[in-house]
Formats: structure tokens, sequence, C-alpha cells
């Protein structure tokens, strides 16, 4: 237990670190002194506006993405009993972003111009995501015992979905196409304030839920049956955890596109460092996969000046081995 | 006969198109050892998934008292009934404490986590199945006697009155099956719990149970105490195989041959 404690203590100090570093990092340097001074209110005029209307939004938005997309893959590797299981895995990150450029393309006018608020726009990832996470889940879950059915109806959706989002931001007219580009593969160089709030209220909304399914989740460890058994509701907790993992992925890929691996990579190292209990393992993942995606963003900052790399592109080239080794590895896949 | 505690009452059910049984009647007096024994197949495990609601019924109902069990909660069924299948899982990193805990989620708060009457009952069932020395090791690390008395001690430390056990001796050597099936009789005659257990030894049916109920093609062929139920010509009937019983200082002991039948085409085939 101290041991927990004391690994998430670490995490959170490099997260802290590797946040101040991307807010200070950019065209001019801040020290972390003056980065803390800024975010406190107290800083000079010049770096507060460097602060927080250049760097924070980014910064954060990278963050929260990366948190978000963790404990998505976290909870549907719980859910499903599928450790190969991740949103990018399960067409879900694909089908949400099919969403946004449906939204996109319907509510466009001729001007290129939005007919409808942009606030719709994550209602509409939403509905991708949750309508490719139903086809994958239902398709793969005829085949409960075997694990690898579910990831090849989740290859094959992802790829259909892949190929819609090409054609949508080929044929339709779209709003900043610029923009749109980033669901491609995954971007956080666009960051508003707005996707900050939005992000962060889908993941200040999902926490209540977190904390009650904190114990489900740890008797869902068990084998369906056994947890059954024990008196768990284990349908009812499926398709909450389900539920929760598509609503977290759609929030993060309506504002920060499809950045992949990170909800694969996260909750593993997560599992390694804390073991399968649900509390510590989920804290982890969120800690660990914000740290991913801040770190994957000030990497793509700092090497490729003044280029801009997509985020995803980045994760991608980082946990694409990783999962090949995943799926390499022989014995049990969950302990 | 003690009162029935558990029934199924012409039930039916199955695994996609095939039934596996249908128009089953079974009853489970309380308080003592009723044995499931068949050939592969016979529906025995489906009819003791069917008792514990893991397995919807086609037709026909499972009564636990006097009320169908799909009438309660997952949470209330499983404080009047526990059960452990034939394959349990569960991740290499829970300690043999944490995994007999997991037997707590229907009794422990949902807000406040195990209480003083939680841990009372996990420490309990650890030194019932005699694995209280070995509480704090991980699962991985058991040896596959010990792992399945750590999954026994989950399920006593769930405190319902019924228990089922599918098949609780498969892979066990010989002594811990003894172990195991010597618990399992101390769970009923020493704590009053009603016990139904799925065996594919007849000869450890017959000597652990009070009561045996035999199994053929989704049949019931017999059932009753022991006494009455473990003899040649119905165990014949059930097995397909020719057999005598002999008496020993333990209890009865079948020794099965091939039947006539069987013989007989044996006999041709060798000819041929």
């Amino acid at each position: 237990m101290n041991v927990t404690a004391a690994r998430l203590g670490l995490l959170g100090m490099l997260l802290s670190a590797l946040l101040l570093t991307g807010i200070g990092t950019g065209s001019s340097f801040l020290g972390p002194d003056r980065v803390i001074a800024a975010l406190w209110g107290t800083g000079e005029r010049m770096d507060m506006v460097i602060v927080w209307t250049l760097r924070l939004p980014r910064v954060a938005l990278a963050a929260l993405a990366g948190a978000a997309l963790a404990l998505s893959g976290a909870l549907l590797q719980r859910a499903t009993r599928n450790p190969l299981a991740a949103p990018s895995v399960l067409g879900i990150t694909d089908g949400a972003a099919v969403g946004v450029l449906l939204f996109l393309t319907i509510s466009s006018d001729a001007a290129n111009h939005l007919t409808v608020p942009v606030a719709w726009q994550p209602a509409f990832a939403g509905l991708g995501a949750t309508g490719f996470a139903l086809l994958v889940l239902l398709l793969g879950g005829r085949h409960r015992a075997d694990p690898l059915r579910l990831l090849l109806y989740g290859v094959a959706l992802a790829a259909l979905a892949k190929a819609l989002v090409v054609l949508l931001l080929i044929v339709g007219p779209v709003y900043r196409a610029s923009q749109a580009l980033i669901w491609l593969a995954g971007s956080v160089q666009a960051a508003q304030g707005r996707d900050v709030v939005l992000l962060g209220s889908v993941l200040g909304l999902s926490l209540p839920v977190l904390i009650l399914l904190a114990r489900p989740l740890d008797q869902l460890r068990l084998d369906p049956d056994s947890a059954f058994a024990t008196g768990l509701p284990v349908a009812a907790v499926r398709g909450a955890a389900l539920a929760l993992a598509v609503a977290l992925a759609a929030g993060a890929v309506s504002v920060a596109g499809g950045i992949g691996f990170v909800g694969l990579l996260a909750p593993h190292a997560a599992r390694l460092l804390f073991g399968s209990r649900a509390a510590p393992q989920l804290i982890g993942a969120a800690l660990l996969g914000a740290a991913m995606t801040t770190g994957a963003d000030l990497l793509v900052r700092l090497a490729f000046q003044p280029l801009e790399v997509p985020v995803g592109a980045v994760t991608a080239a980082l946990g694409a081995p990783f999962f090949l080794w995943l799926l390499n590895r022989r014995g049990d896949p969950h302990a | 006969m003690p009162d029935t505690h558990i029934a199924l009452r012409e039930a039916a059910a199955g695994y996609g198109v095939r039934l596996v049984f249908e128009g089953l009647t079974l009853e489970i007096p309380a308080g003592q050892v009723t044995a499931l024994c068949g050939p592969n197949g016979c529906g025995k495990s489906t009819a003791l998934k069917a008792m514990r609601r893991l397995l919807p019924l086609r037709h026909g109902a499972a009564l636990i008292g006097d009320r169908p069990v799909t009438e309660r909660s997952a949470r209330t069924l499983a404080r009047e009934i526990a059960m452990l299948g034939q394959t349990p899982e569960a991740p290499g990193d829970l300690t043999v404490r944490d995994l007999a805990g997991l037997g707590r989620y229907a009794h422990a708060s949902r807000f406040t986590g195990p209480g003083a009457a939680d841990r009372a009952a996990i420490d309990a069932a650890l030194s019932a199945v005699d694995l209280s020395d070995l509480a704090d090791r991980p699962i991985a690390a058991l040896s596959g006697g010990q792992l399945q008395r750590a999954w026994l001690a989950m399920t006593v430390a769930q405190e319902a009155p019924a228990i089922l056990l599918d098949e609780p001796t498969n892979h066990l050597d010989i002594a811990h099956a003894l172990e195991t099936l010597d618990l399992v009789r101390r769970l009923a005659h020493e704590m009053g719990r009603t016990v139904v257990v799925v065996l594919h030894d007849l000869n450890l049916a017959a000597r652990f149970a009070d009561r045996l109920v035999l199994f053929r093609d989704g049949r019931v062929t017999g059932q009753g105490p022991v006494s009455e139920v473990f003899r040649p010509e119905l165990i014949s009937h059930v097995f397909d195989i020719g057999c005598e019983i002999v008496m020993t200082s333990v209890g009865p002991m079948v020794v099965p041959f091939k039947n006539s039948r069987a013989a007989a085409q044996d006999g041709q085939r060798k000819a041929a």
C-alpha cells in the first residue's frame, strides 16, 4: 500500500514537471518559477498572456486527452477482460472521428461556416464512437473465449471508419479543413480554452461514476460467473464501464483527435506498477496517460521545430512496437 | 427427509439451440451433501448453473426456499447461495486473503469497504481451508491444491447457507481431493450448510455425500440416500458399463467393467 502511494506520488511529480516544462517551452522559454507565478496570477503581464492564452490550453488539452484515453482503455480492458482492448483498437477512436466529420459535413454551409453551435460536435463524436463500439462488441462479443476475435473485428471496423474519415474529408465541405486533419492522427496544436473546458467537464463528470465503479471493477477481476456468484450484477457493471469508456474516448477524440496507443499503453504500464486493484490502477493509468501525451507533445515541439508534427504520430510510433510485443507475448495475458 | 432447500421444477435449459435437459425436477435437502453424478454431458453442471441463475431457464423454475431465484437481486441471491465453478479465474497478483475477501462482496458496505464482520468471516474461511499461514501469498505462487483451497475459501467466506461446487476435486491429487471433500462434509455437518457438489468420481461421491443424484442424458435416473442409489443395476444403466459394488472398511466401492453388450461388440471387432 505504501509502495503504491509512493509510486503514485512520484508519477504525480513527474507529470507536474512535464506540465511545467511543457508550458515553459516555446519560442520564448519560461523557467518553472515564472510559469508557476503566472499560473498563480502573480506573474508579469507578458508571462500571463503567454501562459494563459498561448501555452496552457495546448498543454492542458494534451494532459486531459491522455488521461481520458488511458482511463477509457483501462475500463475497456477490465470490462471485456481483454488485455488488448483499447479505444483505438476497438474502433472507438475512429468512430468518434467519423462522428465529428459527419457533424462538420452536414452542418457547414457553402462558405464553410458552421450553421449550428460547435458545442454539438462532441455529441456527434459520442454518437460515432458509440455506434462503432456497439458494432465491434456485438460482433466480437459472440466469441467470448477468443480475445483475438474481438480485436480483429475492432481492426476491421477501425479501417472502415478511417476510410469514411478520408472520404468525408475529401468530399465534404469541411469547416476549417486544416483543423479537420487533426482527427487523422491526433493533435493538440490548435487547442482552445473551450476544448479544455469541454474535456475537463467530461472527466469531471466521470469521476463520481469511477468512484462508484471502483469496488464493482475490483470484483470483475473474477471471471463473470464467479463475479455473479459472489453478488456482482455483472451485465450492469460491464455496461456502465463500457459506456463510460466510450464517453471518455469520444470526449478526448472530439477535441484532440485520435491520439493512438495511449489508451493501450498507459493501462498496461499502470497494471505493472500498481497491480490489479481498480483504484490505484485507474489513477495510475490517468497520470501515466497524461504524462505520455504531455511528453509526446513536448517532444514534437522540441524535435521537429518549426514543423508541427501531430502528437498522435509520436504516441503511435512509440505505442505500435509495444502493441506488437503484447500480441507476441505468451502466457497469462491477465496476470 | 429434511426440508427441501433448493429445487428445480420442470426445468429446461441449454446452450444455443441445444437443450441439455427439459422437464427436470430435482430436490436438494437442507444441511446435507448432495452429489450430482453421471457421464460427461449428462446435464449435471448445467443443472448446477441453473440453480445459481448463471444460466436462464427456458421453462420451469429454480427455487431456493419456496421462491424462484429470478426474484432476487444479484446481491441478495449471493447472500443465499454461493457457487464455485470448474474454471474460476482471477489475476495472479491477488493474495489468498484478497481472493477470500472477494467472497464478501454481497455483505460488505458499498461505501466503507470491509468491516470487522468481513474480516472475521475471511479469517474463519482461511482457517477452514487451512490456508491461514499463506494468507499474504499471491495466488500465482500457489500449488494447484492450494489454489483450489483458496477458491474454496472465497466461497466459504460468502457465508451463504447453500454452496454449489462444480468438480471441486478436478486437477487435485488424491490427498488434496480427500482433504477438499472432508471440508465439504464439515460445511454441511458442522456448519449446517446445504452443499451440492458435482463429482466425477463415483466412489468419492458415495463416501462423502449423504445423497446421490444420478443423471443420464438430461434426466434424473435415481436420487436418494447413497445406500438406496449406489446400486449396480442403476450405475450400470447410467454409465453404460457393467459393475460390481464391493464393501470396504471406508464404504462401498464400485468396480466397473465393460458391459456384456460392449464386450460382445469388442469381441466381434477382434474376430474380424
